[in-house]
């Protein structure tokens, strides 16, 4: 029993350990506004800046705005999810496939994606479809490494067994590889979400007409400072929130694995 | 093919070409808008990489790039490891780089900007931020990771708790930091490339967007190649160097991917 109570002191100690810097940031943001040190053009009050946040979320131009950020970023992580896990369960299954895309993704995988979005946008204009495929690009390669990894670990004996009961090589690809290779599937398409969730922003900053990131860039121009925190506090949110629930869908799915951390 | 393959470097200028195929057949056959043939753009690269005023935005931006990268290696190492030692430590920061992690750092730029001004001080800054949390993360696992008998023995023998995390847990960790670093390099880069992409003022940002105004589809294309090579040299340059002061650990298998 009080061994019981000392773990719980500890987490309650540990959880005040971790409010601490978050509580201590927030509180000189107020004192540095509130008392005047910073001009409020230059750092606006937080009070002020989560009001605005809460007036914004009622906003229906600002709503459209979000919506297509949200439209472009789960669009395009959609899209890496289905080709990453396509490619990397491929690649684990047949060998001349591992050995082409080896050298292809090593190459690739270090390049600095967002440096294509020239490109991307002078192949496929201002709209939607240049920013979905910066998020392919960019959300692809961590979800496709990881089910690679993951599927090349899969216990070959859980394999013969499928093959000797009579599955099929596909089938086995499928129900097997791809079942035992979920946690690692799901910690690549986390890491993926949240880069998509990043690239979208910035693509919208670069160049676009429209979405969340676009209107801090034209807050920025119109030195609306207020206005400049609020899409960086929404997409941060945002992707705290996926984050959250991403995690919660992956306990659910992984049911009966054995616990990682 | 198999004997090709095993010369080191072979499937890499392979993996090239066969890249440089692909978009070729892209371009020709499929006849995608805005997608010239790569060879105009090849050709723009060595003129881009002679041409005065290109280098000396592109250095400028390397240096940025490497002081960015270096503080941030300087103050995330010590935190990484004091958080894998210290319960207290990593419970204190923990939640707040939780937070931090899905900030997209280099949206931060035109506000850094106001601040601090369009020099180089806003630019640094983000790529700091930019790169400090993997780094931290990865120095976190190593340090955590280190044996408990090491430590005993070596508080047996007399060291303080500063020489421990120096001579003991620094060494033990140092596989995965160079993990850390790996990815801290290419994101240094990825940040780099996109707040300056922000900014639009100078370096290579700079000359990405005066290409697009003018229209110069080419010079845009040739700059990607130059982008696309500084990664992977960025990557392959620090594999090459963990191999080299990390011969005795087992070689991680992890491409470096990032994003800012």
């Amino acid at each position: 029993m009080s061994a019981l109570h000392a773990v719980w002191r500890r987490n309650i100690s540990e959880t005040l350990a971790g409010a601490l810097p978050i509580v201590l940031a927030l509180g000189i943001w107020y004192v540095i506004s509130a008392w005047n040190f910073a001009p409020a053009s230059l750092l606006p009050s937080p009070v002020t800046v989560f009001r605005r946040f809460l007036v914004l979320l009622g906003d229906p131009q600002f709503l459209q705005n979000a919506g297509a950020t949200l439209y472009r970023l789960f669009v395009g992580f959609g899209i890496a999810v289905m080709l990453g896990i396509g490619i990397g369960i491929l690649a684990a299954g047949n060998r001349t496939v591992a050995a082409l895309m080896q050298p292809v993704i090593r190459v690739l995988a270090p390049v600095p994606k967002i440096a294509l979005y020239p490109a991307l946008v002078l192949m496929f204009g201002f709209d939607h479809s240049s920013k979905i495929a910066l998020v392919v690009a960019d959300a692809l390669f961590p979800i496709l490494l990881a089910t690679y990894q993951g599927a090349v670990a899969v216990d070959p004996k859980l394999v013969w067994s499928a093959r000797a009961a009579g599955a099929s090589q596909t089938r086995c690809l499928f129900t097997i590889v791809l079942t035992a290779a979920l946690p690692s599937i799901l910690t690549g398409a986390r890491i993926g979400l949240i880069i998509a969730c990043i690239v979208v922003f910035l693509a919208e900053m670069i160049l676009s007409t429209d979405g969340l990131g676009q209107l801090l860039v034209r807050a920025a121009r119109n030195f609306q400072t207020v206005d400049m925190f609020v899409p960086i506090i929404a997409i941060s949110m945002l992707g705290l929130l996926l984050n959250a629930a991403f995690n919660m869908l992956s306990k659910r799915l992984l049911v009966g694995f054995p616990s990682q951390n | 093919m198999a004997r090709l393959n095993a010369i080191p470097g072979v499937p890499v200028l392979i993996a090239c070409l066969a890249i440089l195929l692909i978009w070729d057949l892209l371009s020709r056959v499929v006849m995608v808008s805005g997608l010239p043939p790569p060879w105009g753009a090849l050709q723009e690269v060595p003129v881009i990489l002679t041409d005065k005023e290109s280098l000396v935005n592109i250095l400028a931006s390397l240096r940025r790039m490497s002081i960015g990268f270096s503080l941030a290696v300087a103050f995330a190492v010590p935190v990484g490891l004091l958080m894998g030692r210290s319960r207290l430590v990593a419970a204190f920061f923990n939640p707040l780089f939780m937070i931090i992690y899905p900030v997209p750092k280099a949206a931060l730029m035109p506000i850094i900007m106001l601040w601090l001004g369009v020099g180089e001080m806003s630019k640094i800054l983000v790529i700091f931020l930019g790169v400090s949390l993997p780094v931290i993360y990865h120095s976190y696992q190593g340090s955590k990771a280190v044996e408990e008998k090491m430590l005993w023995s070596a508080a047996a023998m007399g060291l303080g708790p500063m020489a421990r995390l120096l001579r003991v847990v620094f060494p033990a960790a140092l596989p995965e930091i160079m993990v850390g670093c790996r990815t801290g390099v290419v994101l240094a880069l990825i940040t780099m490339v996109t707040s300056e992409m922000i900014a639009r003022q100078t370096g290579i940002g700079n000359i990405f967007f005066n290409a697009l105004d003018m229209a110069q589809y080419d010079t845009v294309y040739a700059m990607i190649i130059v982008i696309g090579i500084l990664g992977f040299l960025c990557d392959w340059g620090f594999e090459a160097v963990r191999r080299m002061l990390l011969g005795w650990a087992a070689p991680v298998h992890d491409i470096a991917v990032g994003s800012a």
